[in-house]
This record gives C-alpha cells, sequence and structure tokens, in this order.
C-alpha cells in the first residue's frame, strides 16, 4: 500500500479566522499529527496565491492527501477539490475542516475556539486517510425544460428556451398567463404601461410551437435527477400526462400580503382603505372614487404595509417605495388638486434611476410624513360627520415629533409581498429549501444566485426574493442561459458519492430496498444479492446505516471516514482535559 | 479538575449543518463544547457511530436532522428518529443516562434555534458531569474493497 502524505493548510481567512483561532499554534499541533508532511497557514486559502501553494506542494512534497480548515465546506469544498485535481490527484482525497463558521464565528475564547480548531483538524486528518478516489460520472441531458410559474419570469425564461430551439413545458397554477405584472397599471420609474409590456410576452408564449402551456395544473412530485427529471400531470378536462425534462426553473411568484391582519389599519372595515394592488386595478379603469362615488380630495399612501416589522415580516419589500411614488404621480395627472401624504418609514430608491424618479416626484406638491414602521403604526379611522372626511389617520410624525390629524377620503396601503400558501408544496416537489422568509434558497447568495443545491432546479423571479420587473427578467434569462448550457454541452456531471453493495457480503435481506426513498435499489433474483442503480442514487446513506450485514458503503461518507473523525476529535479532547 | 465536556454532532448537511453555519454568518454565540461531523442525512448516522463516540469519551451526543416532512432526502430524518429511540433505551442499559444522547429538528434557517441548543446541551451535560460506561464491546467495522 502506498504511503499516506497529507499536507494541511489552515485559513486565517484575513481576521475572521486568526483573530478567534491560533492558526500557528494549530499548524504545530496538527504538524505532529502522524503522516502530516506539512501543516502549514496562509492568509486567504481560497485566493489563487493560497490555492497555487496546495498544487505546488502537492508536486514537490508528493503529498497525496489534503486538509484543508478554513471555511464551511458548502462555501469553498468546490473550489479546493477543483485546485487539489488541477495537481493531477483526485479530488475526492480532499477534506475540509470548518473553523469559521461552525469555530471562529461562535465563539469568544480564544484557547477555547482554537483547541476547537486543533480537535476539528485532527478529525479531518484522521478521517482523509480513509478516503479513496472517485471517479467522476456524467449523464445525458434531456433537452426540454419544465418551467413552474407563468408569470414574467417563468414567460422570459421558457422563450428565451424555446427560442433557442429546445422545447418548454410551461406550468400555470391559474387559468392565466402573466402573473402579477398583469395586474399593474403603469411601471416605475417611465410610468409605461405594464399591459403593453406584457401582453405581447403572453402572445408569444401562447403562440410559441416549442412552448406547451398546462394552466390550472400544479406538479405534485417530480422524480429522477439533473438531465433526466420525470413528473405526472394532473391537466382539468384532459387527465394524466407524463413529462420528460432535463432540468426545472421554477418561478412561482410571491402573493400579497394580507393586511386585515393589522388592526391600525382597518382593512376590510373601512372601504376606502384598499391595498396598493386594488388601487392598480382602480387606476387602471380610470375610475379613481371612492366607495360613495366621489372624487377623492385627500388621499394617503401608506408604505411599510406588513414590512420591516417583528409582528409581520422582517424583510423589505423593495419595490412598493417606488410603486407608491408611481401611484403619486397618476393621483397628481388624475386629481390635479388633490392632497396626498405620502406616510413613509424611509424612502428606499433602488435600482437604476430610482433615485431621479423620487426627486422629480417630490416636487409634484406632495406632503411626506414619516412614521416609525416598527413601534408606532399611524392608526385609521372612521371620521365625524363635521370632519368633511371620509377618514382620519392619527400617527406621530417622526421628523417634527408631533402627533398629528390627517384627513383622508382614501387609504392606499403598499402592502408586502410573502410567500404563496403552496410554496411548501412546490419545494418539496422540487427538492428546494426555503429560508426563514419563505424564500427559495440560492446556491450561493453572490456567485451563484439563480442555481439551487439540487442540480438542474433554477430559482428565478420573486420567489427567490421580493424584486422588481428588471431583476426579474434579469435572472430568468440568466436561468434560462445556465439550462441552455447544459443541454448544449448534451451531459452533466452528477453524484459520485453514491451507495455501493458488496454482493459477497450482502444477505438479500432487502432492508435497503424498504429505505431508500429514490427507489435506487433493486434485487437481483438470480444473484440473490440487492443492487444499486447509480443514476438514480442521490448518496444519502440512509441504506448504508440500515444494512445489517454491513454491506453497503456510502461513497465519501463511509463507516470508516465517520469513525475516525470521532476518533480524531475525541483524541484531542482528551489532551486538552489532561492540561 | 474542571470538567469540560465534549459533545460530538451528527448534523445532516442540507438543514442542520446549513442552520450551523447560518449562526456562523449571523455571528451569533454558544458553548465552544460541541464538534461537529457533518453527514448527508440524518437517515445515514448509524448507532454505532454514537456508541464510538461514547466508547472514545464523549459526554454527550447530538444528532440534528431536517425537520419531519423537509428531509432533503425525503424519509431519512423518519429512518434516524426510529433509530434513535432505539438507541437511547440500549444506552441506559450501559449507564448512559438518556438526556446525553438528543435528536433535534433543525432547519436551513434556525441559526438561533442551533445556537440555543448548543448551549442548553451543554448545560445539561455540565450538570450530568462526564459519561460513564458500564460495558460496551469494541465496534469493528468492516473493510470494504470499493
Amino acid at each position: 500500500m502506498e504511503e499516506i502524505r497529507i499536507g494541511v493548510y489552515i485559513c486565517w481567512c484575513g481576521t475572521n479566522i486568526s483573530k478567534m483561532v491560533d492558526v500557528e499554534a494549530a499548524a504545530a499541533e496538527i504538524g505532529r499529527l502522524p503522516d502530516v508532511v506539512l501543516a502549514k497557514t496562509y492568509k486567504y486559502m481560497c485566493s489563487d496565491p493560497g490555492q497555487d501553494l496546495i498544487i505546488k506542494d502537492i508536486h514537490s512534497h508528493h503529498l497525496n492527501r489534503v486538509v484543508v480548515a478554513a471555511c464551511s465546506p458548502r462555501i469553498h469544498e468546490m473550489t479546493f477539490r477543483k485546485a487539489v485535481e488541477k495537481a493531477g490527484i483526485n479530488p475526492y482525497l480532499f477534506e475540509m475542516a470548518n473553523i469559521r463558521e461552525q469555530d471562529s464565528w461562535v465563539h469568544t475564547d480564544r484557547s477555547e475556539a482554537t483547541s476547537k480548531a486543533i480537535g476539528l483538524i485532527a478529525a479531518a486528518v484522521s478521517r482523509v486517510h480513509y478516503h479513496s478516489p472517485l471517479e467522476k460520472r456524467s449523464v445525458p441531458v434531456n433537452p426540454a425544460t419544465l418551467i413552474l410559474g407563468g408569470g414574467i419570469a417563468g414567460m422570459t425564461a421558457a422563450l428565451e428556451i424555446a427560442d433557442a430551439g429546445k422545447q418548454v413545458y410551461l406550468v400555470e397554477r391559474t387559468n392565466r398567463l402573466g402573473g402579477l405584472v398583469s395586474k399593474f397599471d403603469l411601471t416605475y420609474p417611465d410610468l409605461s404601461s405594464a399591459r403593453q409590456l406584457i401582453r405581447p410576452i403572453i402572445q408569444k408564449t401562447m403562440n410559441h410551437p416549442l412552448i406547451r402551456v398546462f394552466y390550472r395544473t400544479e406538479v405534485e412530485e417530480v422524480k429522477g435527477y439533473i438531465g433526466n427529471f420525470t413528473t405526472i400531470l394532473q391537466i382539468p378536462e384532459e387527465g394524466e400526462t407524463e413529462l420528460s425534462f432535463g432540468n426545472i426553473i421554477v418561478a412561482v411568484g410571491l402573493r400579497p400580503f394580507d393586511p386585515s391582519v393589522i388592526p391600525e389599519y382597518g382593512y376590510g372595515r373601512f372601504p376606502d382603505v384598499v391595498t396598493s394592488l386594488q388601487f392598480e386595478e382602480m387606476i387602471g379603469t380610470g375610475r379613481l372614487l371612492t366607495k360613495r362615488g366621489q372624487e377623492p380630495r385627500n388621499i394617503a399612501i401608506i408604505h411599510c404595509v406588513g414590512s420591516r416589522n417583528r409582528k409581520y415580516h422582517e424583510y423589505c419589500s423593495r419595490t412598493c417605495c417606488m410603486v407608491a411614488l408611481k401611484f403619486t404621480n397618476q393621483i397628481r395627472s388624475a386629481l390635479p388638486d388633490a392632497n396626498i401624504f405620502e406616510i413613509y418609514a424611509d424612502m428606499r430608491a433602488i435600482g437604476k434611476r430610482a433615485e431621479e424618479f423620487y426627486a422629480r416626484t417630490t416636487h409634484q406638491q406632495i406632503i411626506f410624513l414619516m412614521f416609525d414602521q416598527q413601534d408606532s403604526l399611524p392608526v385609521i379611522k372612521e371620521a365625524s360627520k363635521n370632519d368633511n372626511c371620509n377618514l382620519i389617520i392619527t400617527m406621530n410624525e417622526l421628523l417634527s415629533g408631533e402627533n398629528i390629524e390627517v384627513p383622508v377620503d382614501m387609504v392606499i396601503l403598499m402592502v408586502n409581498m410573502e410567500a404563496h400558501e403552496n410554496v411548501k408544496k412546490v419545494v418539496h416537489a422540487v427538492g428546494v429549501s426555503l429560508c426563514g422568509n419563505q424564500f427559495m434558497i440560492e446556491k450561493h447568495p453572490k456567485l451563484d444566485p439563480v442555481a439551487t443545491t439540487t442540480g438542474g432546479v433554477y430559482i428565478v423571479g420573486t420567489c427567490q426574493g421580493p424584486k422588481d420587473i428588471p431583476d426579474t427578467v434579469t435572472q430568468a434569462r440568466a436561468a434560462a442561459a445556465r439550462v441552455l448550457g447544459t443541454i448544449a454541452t448534451g451531459t452533466v456531471p452528477v453524484e459520485v458519492t453514491t451507495a455501493f453493495i458488496n454482493d459477497k457480503l450482502c444477505c438479500g435481506c432487502q432492508t435497503c430496498i424498504l429505505v431508500c426513498p429514490y427507489s435506487a435499489i433493486s434485487f437481483n433474483q438470480e444473484k440473490k444479492v440487492s443492487e444499486v442503480n447509480e443514476a438514480l442514487c442521490k448518496g444519502c446513506g440512509t441504506c448504508g446505516a440500515t444494512c445489517p450485514a454491513g454491506a453497503i458503503t456510502s461513497r465519501n461518507f463511509t463507516d470508516e471516514q465517520i469513525l475516525s473523525q470521532v476518533e480524531g476529535i475525541l483524541a484531542m479532547s482528551f489532551k486538552d482535559q489532561s492540561v | 479538575m474542571n470538567f469540560r465536556p465534549t459533545i460530538i454532532a451528527f448534523l445532516c448537511n442540507w438543514c442542520a449543518y446549513t442552520g450551523a453555519d447560518l449562526a456562523g454568518t449571523s455571528r451569533m454565540k454558544y458553548a465552544p463544547n460541541i464538534r461537529i461531523i457533518r453527514v448527508m442525512c440524518s437517515g445515514r448516522i448509524e448507532p454505532s457511530f454514537v456508541l464510538k463516540a461514547y466508547r472514545k469519551g464523549a459526554d454527550g451526543v447530538l444528532i440534528c436532522g431536517c425537520h419531519p416532512g423537509d428531509c432533503h432526502y425525503q424519509t431519512g430524518n423518519y429512518r434516524c428518529l426510529r433509530r434513535y429511540k432505539l438507541l437511547v433505551k440500549y444506552l441506559e442499559q450501559m449507564g448512559i443516562e438518556k438526556e446525553r444522547t438528543r435528536l433535534e429538528w433543525i432547519s436551513a434557517s434556525e441559526g438561533k434555534q442551533f445556537a440555543e441548543l448548543v448551549n442548553s446541551m451543554t448545560l445539561t451535560i455540565l450538570n450530568l458531569g462526564p459519561a460513564k460506561i458500564k460495558y460496551m464491546p469494541e465496534y469493528q467495522p468492516q473493510n470494504q474493497q470499493l
């Protein structure tokens, strides 16, 4: 057997790690472990010089195992695997120790954090002894794409892919395309028509020979893996259809927040308190009237409804401030003499030309009133007969510090955007995770914002987080480009960390077949043993934990690897206690 | 001698490990006694891993997976739950108090819950003192060729 030669690299991550972990002491300690040829520290291991350091050492010290102690493997495992591969050794002869997210950033005692780092690195060193080379596999890609959601995001992605000559299946929950954008009247900052924007896209989508739209349909379950997915759709009046596709784009959007849960605003009780979406409809039909059929003389627009408040949603919906200013412009042209009150928390002018739009709008004789959206919401109450208005808003105006009353005939609530009630069903079907705000989680927030941790599944538009039309379209086209990339290549690399059954040890009990969530294991009647279909296996390892004969190896998470980690950690901890 | 417990944690990659990472990126602070080992799914965790940890001197073992219904691999966390229930009974027979071995669900967004869990677990172990095993056989993993 070949001699094991391990190189260990401990990252400072600037001061992120080195401030709380004594990296030099850790390197000295780890350098004493058996088979560790060298243990070095460096400012930024993920930088080019950091990676070059590993590559050079692999050549000059004939290393055949590499351990990097740095950030979470969820961030840079791939980076270092590639570096190791570049130096000519198998990328799976590498292991990472997480000493930033799970050590230096969460502890306050430097000596404790250092001894924890030593334990975690020792575990990785001990584990990497049991690593074996794994060969990459790739599978052909089905050139069709499934898109969930027929709003502007879904349709844009669909057209991009279909125009490139590839089949698209577009699944829409309602009976029409267009999504939220089709409910808008004008868009900011140009005050151009939303309908003129969305109608040609809807027409083109409906008539495209390579786009098949399924209305009033939802995806219940998706089977398969990147390049080779299938689903069975229940189509109203048509029955079941089975579809095969290679990639999935999720563009299911968000829904407006229901403000009736905010007692201060009386939404539902006062007919002249309307949501921003109801107002869009009102102004789109040209009937800007109170419920009594009168032209409103005083209109208030309340910002941050359900946003930036611990009771409702903590996040900012990003678009409502500008939509509110858009309304102001529209009201001003429709009712030149009306008093318009913008009751805002902060004015957030996000995006290109948004700040200029804000500046322009302020010249339209608008009254801006600031409130504390966290602890002091304005209260809407019915006006008395003598008040000469429908409603009265009482509020604490932050800039003047005064408690004031605002007489109004109509109030527009700028409602927050939140996840659909069925978002959990969607994420289960496609295998995507949700963050605490019920937005879908991207693979990397900065570097891979449209991909997800499930290969072949992309997220675009507002289901990934509140955003405006330009950002949504950008994401849709980005995801389409990613999908077309895999179709053009024709094959994609797939999971190599699958399960493997040793037929000499398998006793044929078939317990593994019962526990496998992907039906990836079948029983070979001739040999009387279970066999793994590696194309279907996703490497969860449940079968390995279940096998009573110890015949199943979970590649890259073998018993030996995990047990050696336990040993590595505890060998170091005992040393701590005796000191 | 001051008792400095060591807690071995097995966290699934998709929910719990990501939640623990979130505690880090949010700069939450928790007790430093925990040592995290990543597995792809809580369904991968074999009772022998836990036994090994106690055999080699761990004072507590924490297992975290995705919330029921949210498992990245659909059902792995349910397998884990079943094994866990049997395992704690077995551990008790060996004299390891059942409070030492905990199974909790942590989602990718529950960094705060993870930090609180580690602190409460550490406190439990500190109160219990070092783990003592009355009897445990040596585990021999089978050597396998890939």
